[in-house]
């Protein structure tokens, strides 16, 4: 009975209440979708850490980490990797020489990780293979002359084998997408010329598009006037097992692109086989073994420590400490989410105790009327505390209703921050983010709201109680 | 049998250091089925006497006590819940909550002892037809008069099957009609349910009404007299 009472009186002065409704309503649709914003980044940056660049676990040899030479490959590698096949909470693993190389080309040269893989195992581990860009040629697939290697994005560009060319073929396709004349026509000025970095080309673009066809039509014509070179050849120079120089000619197979460009510039991957043969390292000789987990999160640590106890003579590194800033965020994501809520109900408290109390001091005769025929102090409490939770509850429910729905929305659709991704993607973080959020953060910001409603009604409930109902009873 | 026994009490007010004696040593008893108006002048004391016996207010010192127990030793919840269970209020205005229907507020007190749903719907529905209301059951107070309101109220007063009932100038905002028609319902229930009713009154109407007429003049008793048959 108290409970509906309560319902009712929140509908008693109904703008007063839909107002408060109306701006707990925004504040958490404000605190969800930035929270939904944050995880779908830190989200996918920690995928992209764990299934692109880090996997769970890798054991190295300690002295690489601390001098990144060829030589420290992993010591035990047969009692480790046999350890590994056996243990239960391992899904898949691969192993990889990894070994500092310089690549050069007849156009440019860059310093880069070569990873020597077995494309095969690589496949259970990384998601690389996925990340081929359309017309970057394959993962391993087409025989090449010389032997096949991977490279970034990013690396293609500092090695001047990608280019920006428009011609009649890249004016005809868009013709087909129904750009207007005006702009293909302007677009023929710089027809033929060939433009080796992004920024070049972008430039040339500025210099005869207007901003607005740019913004319109830049991300397609940019699409089609890419050309990667196929199957360019690249010199690695790099010291072998020996700590002799050697160098080793591959042919570019494919081309990746992860949200990382980082990632993308400093990593090259080829055949184990091949570049063990090259390097003059032996049947078992690898830098890194990646482990991928079937429980990432229960079975990080224990497995680790476990392995890390079992075998001295490798460093057992998780993701976390590979990449801190990501697994800092793993951890402290939830933290975050609900000290930005936190900080948005605590302003909307003001409010909802400024409209209680409002609503308590227009009813002081009521209230006087009902402890008088018998109400008790703990009944009109909860009365109030009703009250005030129903008033909170419904706009933050709203709020979660509609923050979820453009969550749901925009983590279909992806929201595209291009405009700033430059500066994104060189510290790990994709360009268009896909905001996403548990369920469990919603139970959670339930049962923040019950509270936040609760104490906000503390100060207008003992306002009502201090009543003395004759005293009330008697203003006129 | 009696309801009500006052011994002595006196009721003094400190305003701005004057002591104001508003209840000077009345002493009284009510008898089970008693209707009686007490009158006097406005400060007389009339609404200090009925908050003591209805348990809203402490007297300065004597004793009040209700159906043998005294209620001056009781303390902040017992007193509430003593209230609840014991008497029914009937104010002069604000009676009601705005949100429930007629027959919501009737069921008020009774929800409160924790009667059962069928008890309260069986009672609150007995008593708006008995003050006539039977075809506003489910109208919210602003949707009622000001007679309708307080008939309401004198139903909801009943409704918990009190040993008394307190008025405190319930006719003061009703014009003549109304007033007829509460006095009539008043003795109709009186009749009924054999409830003892204490009205303070400036209306000569009640007066008239009443059975017994206590008049109070500075906190006093002025006159105390029985009327026979004239109910
Ligand atoms: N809370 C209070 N503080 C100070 N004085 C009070 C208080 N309540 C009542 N009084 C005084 O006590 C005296 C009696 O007041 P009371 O309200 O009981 O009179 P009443 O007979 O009900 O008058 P009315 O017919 O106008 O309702 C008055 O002089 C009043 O000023
Ligand atoms: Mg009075």
């Amino acid at each position: 009975m108290i409970a509906s009472i309560a319902w009712k009186n929140v509908w008693r002065n109904k703008p007063r209440s839909l107002i408060v409704i109306c701006s707990i309503t925004l504040g958490t649709v404000a605190g969800v979708f930035v929270a939904g914003l944050m995880n779908g980044w830190v989200d996918q940056r920690i995928k992209d850490v764990i299934y692109t660049q880090m996997s769970h676990i890798k054991l190295r040899n300690p002295n690489y980490l601390i001098n990144e030479e060829s030589q420290y490959t992993i010591s035990d590698y047969q009692q480790i990797t046999s350890f590994i096949d056996t243990a239960s909470e391992v899904k898949n693993w691969c192993s990889r020489l990894t070994i500092m190389a310089m690549a050069t080309t007849s156009r440019g040269s860059c310093g880069l990780i070569l990873k020597g893989i077995d494309p095969e195992n690589e496949k259970r581990v990384s998601n690389i293979q996925e990340l081929i860009l359309p017309g970057g040629g394959n993962y391993f697939g087409e025989q090449t002359k010389l032997p096949p290697v991977l490279i970034g994005d990013k690396a293609a560009e500092l090695l001047r084998i990608k280019s920006f060319r428009i011609d009649d073929r890249v004016l005809d396709s868009l013709r087909k997408l129904q750009l207007p004349e005006t702009t293909i026509n302007k677009l023929k000025q710089i027809a033929d010329i060939r433009f080796v970095t992004d920024r070049k080309f972008k430039k040339a673009l500025n210099s005869c598009l207007t901003s607005a066809e740019i913004r319109k039509y830049g991300p397609y014509i940019i699409d089609l006037a890419k050309y990667y070179h196929p199957k360019a050849k690249i010199t690695f120079s790099f010291t072998n097992a020996k700590g002799e120089l050697s160098y080793q000619t591959f042919q570019v197979c494919g081309i990746f692109k992860t949200s990382n460009s980082t990632f993308d510039q400093s990593s090259a991957f080829v055949q184990s086989s091949v570049l063990s043969m090259a390097a003059g390292f032996g049947e078992n000789a690898f830098h890194e073994i990646a482990i991928l987990l079937k429980n990432g999160d229960s079975d990080l640590i224990p497995f680790s420590e476990k392995l890390s106890n079992t075998f001295n003579n490798a460093n057992v590194m998780t993701w976390k400490k590979m990449a801190p800033d990501a697994g800092l965020m793993a951890d402290f994501m939830n933290f975050y989410y609900f000290m930005i809520m936190g900080i948005i109900f605590f302003a909307l408290a003001f409010g909802i105790i400024n409209t209680m109390m409002m609503a308590i001091l227009e009813r002081i005769k009521e209230l006087g009327m009902l402890m008088a025929i018998g109400m008790s102090k703990r009944k009109v409490f909860s009365m109030i505390m009703l009250e005030t939770v129903f008033l909170t509850l419904i706009g933050s429910i709203l709020g979660m209703l509609l923050g979820a729905a453009l969550i749901g929305i925009t983590g279909r659709v992806g929201l595209n921050f291009a405009s700033i991704a430059e500066g994104f993607e060189a510290i790990g973080y994709s360009a268009v983010v896909y905001p996403s959020i548990s369920s469990s953060f919603f139970i959670g910001v339930t049962v923040m709201v019950i509270v936040i409603g609760i104490l906000s009604s503390i100060i207008p409930a003992r306002k009502a109680l201090k009543q003395n109902p004759v005293e009330s009873l008697r203003i006129e | 049998m009696k309801v009500i026994e006052i011994k002595h009490i006196v009721k003094i007010y400190t305003e701005a250091e004057l002591e104001v004696i508003a209840v000077n040593g009345v002493s009284l008893d009510f008898d089970e089925g008693e209707f009686t108006a007490i009158v006097g002048p406005s400060g007389s004391g009339k609404t200090t006497l009925l908050n003591m016996i209805g348990g809203l207010d402490n007297p300065s010192s004597g004793e009040i006590l209700i159906g043998g127990m005294s209620i001056t030793s009781l303390k902040g919840s017992e007193l509430t819940n003593f209230r609840m269970r014991n008497i029914g209020f009937v104010f002069q205005s604000y009676n009601l909550i705005p949100v429930l229907t007629a027959k919501e507020n009737t069921e008020f007190v009774m929800n409160l002892q924790g009667k059962s749903k069928r008890e309260c719907e069986t009672r609150s529905l007995e008593l708006l037809k008995a003050v006539g209301l039977e075809e506003r059951v489910n109208a919210r107070p602003a949707k009622l008069s000001g007679g309708q309101q307080q008939r309401v109220a004198v139903a909801r007063a009943l409704a918990a099957k009190p040993k008394f009932v307190l008025a405190d100038e319930p006719t003061a905002n009703l014009d003549s009609k109304a007033t007829e028609t509460l006095l009539e319902i008043r003795e109709k229930l009186n009749r009924k349910e054999n409830i003892t009713f204490i009205f303070s009154t400036h209306d000569n109407r009640v007066v008239k009404k009443a059975r017994r007429v206590i008049t109070l003049e500075d906190g006093k008793i002025l006159s105390d007299i029985k009327k026979n048959g004239s109910d």
